[in-house]
């Protein structure tokens, strides 16, 4: 009997199946690592473990009485800056025989002390937390799933993402002797060195399913390459520019910023570069610095002939470079405001005579992009927070192409659109570098729109440039390996790496 | 008629998010207005009309200035005292300097205008809380009031600028000509202009603003200054009307310089609303405080009672403003 068996979850949202009769068992004192791409179904597998959804179909199994009880250490840190490390790991404190009116300082910090040693933590009970090291800060997070119900499993999710190589090992050591205690560990990541040091239970995730489990086999980091790139990637409609590329319009030396570190590439007029990453290698920070909204720290750039002006975004804007940001809601769209008066705020230059806008001109501007890219809306007046996503990328998009631009940076356009529209905006973005030789950046987490519109990729991983792919070699394993920086079977990437060094 | 006049005619919907309820506060409005001459026979006596617009004058012309603020999602509760250090400095030029009243009038116009300047410059550059660094300029520009006053009130103006305080002309106050212009100007400046739709863009989302490649700070300081202005026209104005000038002028201002133009349906999230809404909010306000006195309401449960108004009246907003999103 296992201590906890999901059997055959399925887990449904408008338009997406997220967990697809999955089946996988927990056991004591064993480590379970899940991998998968973004988007494989790995958070929703963790929320409906942790009862945060409610499956709508399938059942979780126990063999106890009761529930075994599941402590989730989530990602980014979920700590009280301000407050003590005791305080944090009893938060919200009056329950376990406590007192539940009084606040006793002195207690709370010795019943840390064991909690602590178990983790070997270095740090005081009464430090504050905003002054420990970011690995005391995830060994605290694990301490208070200890602490609140004594776990019988605990989830890390992808908890070494900020940690040092010395500090991962102590974790890892860590991990192994709550495993011997019988702690059943779900471990989630997507670095496979780490899976393959835990020498752990692997099932791999791709859209949902279980596509491969290792069944206590040891296995290799090709076999879970493959499992997760899987064959069912249907291929058949590209939206690569089949234009021939056009003249160099940017070129970037060196550049190195807040989370990413010499980054150089070139840009041609007419093509699609993707950047590929997992969320937080730094892929949209390069390009929001090359924009202009972040600070740059050393590096340069030119535009065409012309040195770049960087942290300006007027100066990129006047030289036709326009960035759609991946936070849409917040960063894209004016809210409160018509669609008309969306489009106008970016076009107020055409639009205003003498500093006076001409509501007619800008009138005509929205229904012609309503229009010319089939914007579903109600109206040129309705507020643009009433559109679906796909349709306020649209405006967006339209805006952007009235100005005229050479450069568009899309960072994760997609994201939270339908099918349908995803195709759109593919085709759109096919049908404007080839027409009108505009330079397109897509950045994207998503492996599967990378291939199928970029004529080139650039992977990066933990802030530098992992690899280049262009053309035929543009694979989903390929990328999937420069991506989470496994080596690949034929060994081709290793080959471009030895080459770029020469 | 034809087809193109007939979309045209369609098309003129509400220009901005709130719009559409500006006509629910007038009818809220008239209403208040309805109840009160049944209530009060002698509300809708032309001598209670002088006395409403002498109050919606001055009131109006500070929530004018707050509402541009609010609608970028910002505020300044130095208001009343810029008002008052704007009415101090020109009563002082013009009695104790003699100069000429045009020049006074534009040093009381530059001087609100700057400080209200410095408020936002302070705001945008070091990237902080409107609320806290106007308190702390509240204290600030209060204390310069009381030192260039001595504490003591300032007399001996001439009746060649009162009378812009305290004249009228065709039965109503000079001072609400001056409010009614202010307002037509910033209805035009914040609807029509290049400068309003950057504001409506920054109240909306600073940073969608930025990556259209809006200056966002530039928008925010010039509209602090414009605020200023307005509140220092006021002050000034408020001196002429008093013949005289003291530091404590304008202190009062600050509740309805906030709440004609919440209840007129800007909120103070920003990016929502129109200055119609700034300017009815004030009408409301000076007519509820009109009943008040007329009712007979003990004169020290005055103010207990405007501001209970207030505040149910900005609840209902909400709780509205949520209704028909649900």
């Amino acid at each position: 009997m296992s201590l906890l068996e999901a059997r055959s979850i399925t887990k449904t949202f408008p338009g997406v199946v997220a967990l697809d009769a999955v089946d996988l068992t927990f056991e004591r004192g064993e480590v379970h690592c899940i991998v998968g791409e973004n988007g494989a179904g790995k958070s929703t597998l963790v929320k409906t473990l942790t009862g945060i959804y409610k499956p709508d179909g399938g059942t979780l199994h126990h063999d106890g009485k009761e529930r075994p009880a599941i402590g989730y250490v989530p990602q980014e840190l979920n700590l009280f800056d301000h407050m003590t490390v005791a305080e944090n790991m009893f938060l919200p404190l009056g329950h376990s025989g406590s007192d539940t009116f009084l606040f006793h300082r002195r207690e709370i910090e010795k019943s840390a002390v064991p909690f602590m040693e178990r983790l070997k933590m270095t740090c005081a009970p009464n430090d504050c937390v905003r002054d420990i090291s970011v690995a005391e800060k995830q060994l605290l997070q694990i301490a208070r799933a200890l602490a609140s119900n004594s776990s019988d499993i605990i989830i890390l999710d992808e908890p070494t993402a900020s940690l040092t190589k010395s500090e991962i090992e102590r974790l890892f050591v860590i991990i192994e002797e709550l495993q011997a205690s019988g702690v059943a560990i779900v471990f989630i990541t997507h670095r496979l060195d780490e899976v393959m040091r835990l020498h752990s239970v692997v099932s791999v995730l791709r859209n949902g399913k279980v596509v491969g489990n290792s069944d206590g086999e040891r296995v290799s980091e090709a076999w879970i390459v493959e499992k997760m790139t899987g064959k069912d990637m249907d291929l058949s409609n590209l939206y690569r520019p089949r234009t021939e590329r056009g003249a160099r319009v940017v070129r970037v030396e060196g550049l190195s910023g807040d989370g990413f570190e010499d980054i150089s590439f070139d840009l041609h007029q007419g093509e699609v570069l993707g950047f590929a990453g997992l969320v937080g290698a730094g892929r949209s920070e390069i390009l929001q610095t090359l924009f202009g909204i972040r600070k740059k720290r050393t590096g340069l750039a030119w535009f065409r002939d012309e040195r770049w002006n960087f942290g300006k975004p007027p100066w990129s804007i006047a030289r036709g470079i326009i960035y759609l940001p991946e936070e849409r809601k917040s960063h894209g769209i004016f809210p409160h405001l018509s669609v008309r008066q969306n489009i106008g705020v970016g076009l107020l230059r055409d639009i205003a005579q003498g500093g006076i806008v001409r509501d007619g001109r800008e009138r005509e501007l929205a229904k012609s992009i309503i229009g010319d890219y089939q914007v579903k809306t109600a109206s040129a007046e309705t507020k643009i927070m009433n559109l679906s996503g796909g349709n306020q990328q649209k405006v967006l998009i339209g805006r952007s192409l009235m100005a005229q631009p050479n450069v568009m940076i899309f960072d994760e356009p997609t994201r939270g659109i339908d099918v349908n529209a995803k195709d759109e905006i593919y085709q759109l973005m096919q049908k404007i570098a080839e027409e009108q030789g505009i330079a397109i950046v897509l950045v994207s987490s998503e492996i599967e729109e990378l291939i199928k519109c970029s004529n080139r990729v650039l992977s990066i991983y933990d802030g530098r440039i992992n690899d280049e792919i262009s053309g035929d070699d543009l694979t989903e394993e390929r990328l999937l390996s420069s991506i989470i920086n496994a080596p690949t079977q034929t060994g081709a990437q290793a080959s471009i790496k030895e080459e770029n060094h020469v | 008629m034809s087809d193109s006049a007939l979309n045209a005619m369609k098309s003129r919907r509400p220009n901005f998010a709130g719009a559409g309820q500006v006509f629910g506060v007038l009818g809220v409005l008239i209403l208040i207005c309805v109840v009160a001459s049944f209530v009060a026979p002698q509300f809708m006596t032309s001598y209670n009309m002088t006395i409403i617009s002498r109050e919606l004058a001055f009131i109006g012309m500070v929530a004018i200035g707050q509402g541009i603020l609010l609608l970028l999602g910002d505020i300044d509760v130095s208001i009343g005292a810029i008002a008052g250090l704007a009415g101090i400095v020109c009563t002082k030029l013009l009695v104790d300097v003699e100069v000429d009243p045009i020049f006074a009038i534009t040093a009381g116009l530059i001087v609100g205008a700057m400080a209200g300047a410095v408020n936002g410059t302070i705001i945008t550059f070091f990237n902080l809380n409107s609320l806290v660094v106007t308190i702390g300029m509240l204290s600030v520009y209060s204390g310069l009031n009381l030192w260039i006053t001595k504490g003591r009130t300032i007399v001996g103006l001439s009746p060649e600028v009162t009378f812009l305080g305290g004249g009228s002309f065709f039965g109503l106050p000079l001072p609400m000509y001056f409010m009614l212009a202010a307002f037509v100007v910033i209805l035009f400046v914040t609807t029509k202009t290049i400068y309003g739709r950057r504001l409506y863009a920054v109240g909306n989302s600073r940073e969608a603003a930025k990556i259209v490649g809006i200056n966002e700070k530039r928008v925010r300081i010039t509209a602090y200054a414009i605020a200023g202005a307005l509140a220092g026209l006021a002050g000034m104005l408020l001196c002429f009307r008093l013949v005289s000038a003291q530091a404590s002028m304008g202190q009062s201002w600050l509740l309805p310089s906030i709440a004609a133009p919440v209840i007129g349906g800007i909120a103070t999230t920003g990016g929502i609303g129109t200055i119609w809404g700034a300017l009815i909010g004030a009408a409301i306000i000076a007519v509820i405080g009109n009943v008040i006195v007329l009712g007979g309401v003990n004169v020290y449960l005055q103010q207990v009672v405007t501001g209970l108004i207030v505040v149910v009246a900005v609840a209902f907003d909400a709780i509205s403003r949520r209704m028909r999103q649900d």
